[in-house]
């Protein structure tokens, strides 16, 4: 009995040394964590940003790591399922040597952890959860280096009303929370600047079959086809029933149809001239992501828009971490508090990188692309203004 | 309301194609139950194959940016193949997982029939990966045929091949039903297992040709989506089983010509209702007409009112 009653205050005395205000020895190891969905449908973008950080972290143990102690990069895999995804959060918030974590990427799986997370206080930089709520809570743990949903809508709002200059709209999108939510902000941006012909409907993703709610788009003409669908196969379907069945209308994709084989190549010619918006610039356009860019696709083929922002965000973390670890000991306070600091980070996205005080990447960034040929040309970046 | 009336006549001709797909393999679903009594819920999954193999077929002839020989042949090609690997599919399946079950209660073929689907799904999975193949149909319709207007309805080529391979398929399948032996042979045993093996009749080949059809069916219907829609994945035979298994139950299950009824009332319904409604209400239109025909005629539009067999 005395045993059992010391194992229990023991096991207490653990849970509370491992709570948030607990103030560890750098020595004893630094883990960062990196929360995604590496099987199941996201598994190739997943897997893009695990071993875009995983470059990050070998760059910083290749030059001593932190303060002499070499970084493990830890891999929790949600499988695309909330459920998974607290036990996830609540393996790398038990573990006391965590002090940062890279996602998650999806907004849903961000949404159902977030307390979790923080709760424990430990730092999360996610490089794609892009719904709005996700800030808006009242944690201060919750990072972005890509712009808000409704920073995306505005600015698509934008590139549609100004660059492409049209008086109809038709937006398109499909029936999950992440694109409808585009398509809402996107309209309520178009209203804002002026644009009130618009028509909006909806397509379920995977039927194939786009003709009948194309043939509605036809019948009202518009000027542009906004089409809101998460994965690039989708899109191209969806941009060659639309030049088939004769709309001339400027087709802009979402950010899943940033993917050559599956939107360029299988649109078979259809794609040509199509915009579409991305929440990642054009790497290879930047000149600091040169090194980054070459160790990534000597190790694991080309990359598709995902990993940048994870290499960026990794870089981030640890910078932070090392800040905090510069008396020797770090708490995830100090973390946290640490990338609230940072101000106008350069790193190889080739905008300034600050955190507003809910943890939104200032100003948001949404890239414009066009095809032309086989390729993406990058258009415009816009920020809001 | 004019809004409407200028779209009709395109949806009209997205149902009918729809529709025929529909048809083409609710016919496996109804070709099997007429004789078995059961639901092959494989079905959706031989479809799948069937549009993997022509995936393959026209991978394999189409190789730097060139088709290997004439486009009519390719496109034959595809066909034919996708029929056949269904079609022994088909036949592998019942001799495998239906056969020794044929005198076990109906809901062990059942389980049965969903081991094999679950089963099949993965092994495509596994072998051919998650990822949606692209069919580089291009290739296979000149520039000047890809887009046809006539007056407001705008057809692509492919659309017509697939109206007429679906008419081509189900007129053939009638004359062999109404007018050779092994359809009457076929009907017999439809009607009544044992008395038609009491007359003569091969029932074991008869159903072994049954699934060899309708399976064929399926994988011909799954070629020409792949040739209209241009993609195929290994997900694909579920909505496509779930949408054939309705347009059977629709038209009157076991019921061949229900089936094929079933399968356009089904496709032109669902273009209609995206043109009345948000397309976001498609399924739910289609789904209502089924509740629909199932309360006021149970035994669906074409299907005959039969008395429990003594």
């Amino acid at each position: 009995m005395k045993r059992a009653i010391l194992l229990a205050v023991s096991i207490s005395a653990l849970l509370v040394a491992g709570g948030p205000a607990a103030a560890a020895d750098a020595a004893k190891g630094i883990h960062v964590g990196n929360a995604g969905s590496f099987t199941g449908d996201a598994a190739s973008p997943c897997m893009e940003i695990f071993h875009s950080a995983q470059l990050a972290v070998d760059e910083w143990n290749a030059t001593g790591g932190i303060q002499g102690v070499q970084i493990e990069h830890i891999m929790g895999d949600d499988a695309l399922d909330p459920a998974q995804g607290l036990n996830v959060a609540q393996r790398f918030v038990a573990d006391e040597r965590m002090y940062g974590v890279i996602g998650p990427p999806v907004s849903h799986i961000a949404q159902a952890t977030l307390k979790t997370y923080g709760r424990a206080g430990l730092a999360c930089i996610t490089t794609a959860a892009s719904k709005p709520e996700l800030t808006e809570s009242g944690f201060n743990h919750f990072f972005r280096v890509n712009a808000r949903n409704d920073a995306h809508g505005y600015n698509c709002a934008l590139f549609i009303q100004d660059t492409l200059q049209a008086k109809r709209v038709a937006v398109l999108n499909e029936k999950v929370a992440y694109c409808d939510n585009m398509a809402t902000q996107t309209i309520k941006g178009l209203k804002a600047l002026g644009v009130t012909d618009i028509f909006q409907d909806t397509i379920v993703a995977g039927a194939k079959d786009f003709y009948p709610v194309l043939t509605k788009v036809k019948n009202f003409n518009p000027d542009v086809l906004f089409f809101i669908a998460t994965a690039a196969p989708d899109q191209a379907i969806g941009v060659r029933q639309a030049r088939e069945l004769g709309i001339k209308a400027i087709f802009l994709g979402s950010e899943g149809a940033r993917d050559k084989k599956d939107f360029i190549e299988a649109a078979e010619g259809a794609a040509e001239g199509a915009y579409l918006y991305h929440f990642s610039p054009d790497i290879y356009a930047i000149d600091a992501a040169g090194g980054y860019v070459s160790a990534y696709e000597a190790k694991h083929g080309p990359l598709s828009g995902f990993g940048p922002a994870a290499y960026e965000a990794m870089n981030i973390l640890l910078s932070a971490i090392d800040a905090a670890a510069a008396d020797g000991d770090i708490t995830r306070a100090e973390v946290v508090q640490h990338l609230h600091d940072i101000q106008g980070y350069s790193g190889i996205l080739g905008i300034p990188i600050t955190f507003d005080a809910k943890g939104d990447l200032e100003g948001g960034a949404t890239y414009f692309f066009q095809v032309k040929g086989s390729e993406f040309v990058f258009q415009t970046v816009l920020t809001g203004k | 309301m004019d809004m409407f009336l200028e779209q009709l006549p395109q949806q009209l001709v997205n149902g009918i194609t729809l529709g025929g797909v529909y048809a083409l393999i609710a016919i496996g679903y109804s070709m099997v139950y007429g004789i078995l009594s059961m639901l092959n819920f494989a079905h959706g999954e031989v479809y799948m194959i069937g549009g993997f193999t022509g995936w393959w077929v026209l991978h394999l002839l189409y190789r730097e940016n060139a088709l290997a020989m004439n486009a009519v042949a390719v496109i034959a090609l595809m066909v034919v193949f996708a029929m056949a690997v269904s079609g022994i599919l088909g036949v592998l399946i019942e001799r495998v997982a239906y056969r020794p079950l044929r005198h076990a209660p109906r809901i062990n073929l059942l389980l049965s029939a969903l081991g094999v689907s679950i089963f099949l799904q993965n092994f495509v999975l596994t072998f051919q990966g998650a990822k949606v193949r692209s069919f580089p149909v291009a290739a296979l319709v000149p520039e000047s045929l890809r887009v046809i207007q006539l007056g407001p309805v705008v057809f692509s080529f492919m659309r017509v091949l697939v109206i007429v391979v679906c008419f081509c398929l189900m007129a053939g399948l009638s004359i062999m039903i109404k007018s050779t032996k092994l359809g009457k042979a076929m009907r017999a045993t439809a009607q009544d297992v044992e008395t038609a093996a009491f007359m003569g009749v091969d029932v074991d080949r008869i159903i072994m040709v049954v699934f060899f059809i309708g399976s064929a069916l399926g994988g011909a219907a799954s070629v020409l989506v792949g040739l209209l829609f241009t993609q195929v994945d290994y997900y694909a035979g579920f909505a496509a089983g779930l949408k054939g298994f309705t347009a059977a139950v629709l038209g009157g299950i076991g019921n061949l010509y229900g089936a094929m009824l079933g399968g356009f009332v089904l496709g032109l319904s669902e273009a209609l209702a995206v043109t009345f409604f948000p397309a976001a209400y498609k399924d739910v239109v289609a789904f209502v007409i089924l509740i629909a025909v199932l309360i006021l005629r149970p035994w669906g539009l074409m299907g005959e009112k039969s008395p429990e067999k003594v």
